[in-house]
């Protein structure tokens, strides 16, 4: 009984000192600052692409009348808001579009971070919310990393923000401090990419070919998907089968492969032929560059600052002087995100 | 191969980190605030894919969480490309105009809508639609299932705006399935457009 006793406590009390350290690390933002950048990019693209047919898809007359929208939301509730429902003139439409677009571009350039990041998410929800049959997991990701980019200070690194802060008199601008809702922000980007691979795995394995090796050759015998023709498949059933289960087991274990540092740069790394497999050949290329910006919330913050910032430090001495504070960090604070521990 | 490592320095990573006392940011009532959202927040993840298809559990959390999922934009499944690959669908249209032209069309169309996210927008409409239907009714063929309310108020909704957008009188559409050939098909010589792997039913007709 003891035994059991001082198990639950040493488990307890080790439980909430690894949640806090996980969750609450303060870390530099360095990676927050890139998928900010990426993510703002992505959605600056998106959007534009919406400008091709406002008035078909957001118009008085658009593909999606609010009846049938109220239908198709029926099961899900009506909370699914966009002031888009609220537009009606095409002058206005055409105003709250191009102020949406701004909005993504400061994003992207990392301008006014704070409250952009908070008008790119009501926007980026806006959109979809108005256009519920006309959207895929592109959109999914779109909000889902919007949503993040609000918690964290995502204009803290590689941003117009930070050109922005004063530079010392005789030196440079002083590094970015490592931030606990950066830690937050990319934390919560993680974890929703594994609740994502995990689930995208679950639904396969619920589907026969998936099991048996077909699925592969099902996906690049679409005609209306194929942006590549690769049907040389058919004579290679063994190959087809292999990168079947090669993606279901990749999305099946990310979630725990993907923590582990010996195992995280494997699954990191197989992302890349996966997802841009989905690209080139199902002519779904924003759907597997976002997946695989998702997948920087999993590049440490000193990485992304190594590769970034190595020809910066001979230059200004910034980006040195943003390792040094970082290294000082990372002994203080052990983290995932930002610290040395395998995360 | 230093890369994978969380900090910079090698000689570093290569010795377990020692433990050191705990130096957060944040005051411990704000950890706990923080913590408590992230808890609710962390379920209502697992929310849409347990709900997707029904489940027990996944209807009682819904119950709950529906207003926040729904708002936040979270109520998803990410079943992507699951259970199975299946055929892919199109909605072909035929409208008359007021001066006895006719317009034909379909969506998407590769020709017309460009650059691929445009495609795959209007390519997803017709997904959506099929996405849409009700419960299989055995004593009906594929081409004369009942369309579901949903499904009648889309079809009705897609007619409506191509009507107006091109000023026509009337409109026929039709759902087209294209459906997936073997392996074997396709060595012996079938491409992915053949004719035998489409098949087409009617959706409804409509005046302006």
């Amino acid at each position: 009984m003891e035994l059991i006793r001082e198990y639950v406590r040493e488990a307890g009390q080790g439980g909430l000192a690894g949640w806090n350290r996980f969750w609450f690390t303060p870390a530099d933002p360095a990676t927050l600052g890139l998928i900010r950048v990426m993510a703002g990019a992505m959605l600056l693209y998106t959007h534009l692409v919406w400008t091709l047919g406002l008035a078909d898809f957001f118009g008085a007359e658009s593909w999606t009348s609010p009846h049938a929208a109220s239908l198709a939301l029926a099961d899900s509730g009506t909370y699914a808001w966009s002031y888009f429902w609220l537009i009606q003139s095409p002058a206005l439409l055409c105003a709250a579009h191009i102020a949406a677009l701004v909005v993504f571009a400061l994003l992207m350039l990392g301008l006014f971070s704070r409250v952009v990041s908070i008008l790119a998410y009501l926007a980026a929800v806006s959109y979809v919310n108005r256009v519920p049959g006309a959207l895929f997991g592109l959109d999914q990701i779109n909000c889902m990393l919007a949503m993040y980019l609000m918690i964290g200070p995502s204009g803290a690194a590689y941003s117009l923000d930070r050109l922005r802060l004063p530079r010392a008199a005789d030196g440079p601008r002083p590094p970015a401090a490592p931030s606990t809702s950066a830690n937050l922000a990319v934390r919560l980007m993680q974890v929703h990419m594994c609740v994502i691979y995990f689930f995208a795995a679950m639904g396969k394995l619920r589907g026969d070919s998936w099991w048996s090796g077909d699925a592969m050759w099902l996906s690049v015998a679409n005609l209306e998907y194929q942006s590549w023709d690769v049907t040389w498949l058919a004579r290679w059933p063994l190959l087809s089968a292999i990168a079947t289960q090669v993606t279901v087991y990749w999305e099946l274990f990310f979630c725990v492969l993907v923590w582990p540092r010996l195992t995280r740069p494997l699954m990191l790394v197989l992302a890349v032929p996966v997802h841009l497999g989905i690209a080139v050949c199902m002519g779904m290329i924003t759907f597997g560059l976002i997946m695989l910006v998702g997948c920087v919330s999993f590049v440490p913050p000193w990485l992304v600052r190594w590769c970034l910032e190595r020809g910066g430090h001979k230059r200004a001495g910034e980006g040195l002087g943003a390792r040094v504070a970082q290294v000082s960090t990372r002994r203080s604070r052990p983290s995932v995100a930002g610290g040395r521990r395998g995360s | 191969m230093f890369w994978y490592h969380n900090s910079m320095p090698a000689s570093e990573t290569l010795h377990e980190p020692e433990r050191r006392p705990a130096n957060f940011a944040w005051p411990r009532r704000v950890r706990l605030i923080v913590s408590a959202a992230l808890v609710w927040h962390l379920v209502g993840l697992l929310v849409g894919p347990i709900s997707s298809p029904p489940s027990i559990l996944g209807d009682r959390l819904q119950a709950i969480y529906l207003p926040y999922l729904q708002a936040a934009y979270l109520n998803h499944g990410y079943k992507f490309f699951g259970p199975d690959p299946g055929p892919s669908h199109l909605v072909r249209y035929a409208i008359e105009m007021p001066d006895g032209d006719k317009i034909e069309g379909t969506f998407p169309d590769r020709k017309v809508h460009w650059p691929r996210l445009f495609y795959h927008r209007h390519f997803m409409l017709s997904e959506f639609l099929v996405g849409l239907a009700g419960p299989w009714e055995p004593e009906f063929d594929w081409d004369r299932q009942p369309l579901s309310p949903p499904q009648e108020a889309y079809v009705e909704s897609y007619a409506h705006h191509l009507l107006k957008k091109y000023g026509g009188r009337r409109l026929t559409l039709y759902l087209v399935e294209h459906r997936l050939p073997s392996p074997q098909e396709v060595i012996d010589g079938m491409r992915l457009d053949d004719s035998r792997l489409y098949r087409s039913r009617k959706l409804g007709s409509f005046e302006s």
